[in-house]
């Protein structure tokens, strides 16, 4: 299920703050599954913890998403800066669906100029990636995958009839 | 006559010195980043730097920070400086903005520099200071012969204002 949580940064939070609140959301959220350890969650995200900081007072959260794939959760989790951060109505609980979990990944994005800081940071962490995140559908059954292929024949034929 | 009404918002200084600290660091971040310069130190001692900025630009005792490129021909070069304008109480910007996208077209500018090359920040100010861990006394690198260029103001709070020169 697409979830999307806006973090205030600064004035609100300075970055290595928000990148804590962003950990403890994450960390809660998959903390309600038996599958996996709360302690790793935690270890990870501090590991990332110096690459999440630079992401995070450059401005690059609030354009691009820090993407969390725990099927069937699937979490986009930006940041909002300057005034909107002051008076932004924040939801930092656990996002529903974390108890049927049984793997994640967070994937952080690259932007320019700080990407491959970001690949190197993320190199030794399993449950980290700096790969494009799938796409949904990719989380979900066989029988969704066989509709989008479904789709884009369609689509496909629809711009055939159209030449 | 119709009836009006006004709001009126409250920042504090901790919000301006909170605010223009994430910038200039992650402007920091950016730039050794664009230079390809080893920023492990940057990262490593973040948590650090980024209380005693805020503390200064809160104390208003912070005047800039200056990051300087340490070529291994012994160049210094370039130098980027980061001056903190405080204004009057509740006279300054109202709210906090950040020209990131011009930062970005800017940094595209800068001058490469050689591999190797390393990195100090350098803090000068305009008052007696608060002791910060891991801060000391240093001395600025001569900055004669280099010429300036001025982006201008890349940041703008309730209580002072952040700019940025590039001497190279």
């Amino acid at each position: 299920m697409q979830r999307h949580r806006q973090v205030a940064a600064a004035p609100k939070r300075r970055a290595s703050d928000t990148w804590d609140a962003i950990a403890e959301l994450v960390g809660a959220t998959l903390d309600r599954s038996p599958h996996i350890a709360a302690s790793d969650v935690t270890a990870e995200m501090e590991s990332a913890s110096a690459i999440g900081r630079a992401l995070v007072a450059a401005g690059h959260l609030d354009k691009y998403a820090v993407v969390v794939v725990a099927d069937p959760i699937y979490l986009n989790i930006t940041t909002v800066s300057g005034s909107a951060a002051t008076d932004l109505d924040e939801d930092l609980g656990p996002v529903p669906g974390g108890a049927t979990a049984t793997g994640w990944t967070v994937f952080l994005p690259t932007p320019d100029p700080v990407g491959d800081a970001v690949r190197t940071a993320v190199a030794g962490l399993p449950h980290f990636s700096a790969d494009e995140p799938p796409g949904e559908t990719m989380t979900k059954s066989a029988s969704s995958e066989e509709a989008n292929a479904l789709n884009l024949d369609a689509l496909a034929q629809r711009a055939q009839e159209r030449m | 006559m119709s009836p009006t009404s006004t709001s009126v918002s409250t920042y504090t200084r901790t919000q301006t010195a909170t605010y223009l600290t994430d910038v200039v660091m992650g402007t920091i971040a950016d730039i050794l980043a664009d230079l390809k310069i080893d920023v492990t130190v940057l990262y490593r001692d973040w948590k650090q730097d980024e209380a005693a900025l805020a503390a200064w630009i809160e104390e208003e005792s912070l005047q800039q920070v200056v990051l300087e490129c340490h070529q291994p021909n012994g160049t210094v070069a370039p130098i980027i400086e980061f001056p903190v304008a405080y204004t009057e109480s509740g006279k300054g910007d109202a709210t906090f903005t950040a020209d990131r996208a011009a930062l970005a077209r800017y940094r595209a500018k800068l001058e490469r520099v050689p591999a190797g090359t390393t990195y100090g920040l350098i803090c000068t100010f305009r008052k007696a200071r608060t002791a910060q861990p891991g801060w000391g006394p240093a001395t600025r690198a001569s900055t004669e012969g280099l010429t300036s260029l001025k982006f201008g103001t890349l940041a703008a709070a309730p209580h002072a204002a952040l700019s940025m020169r590039y001497l190279h």
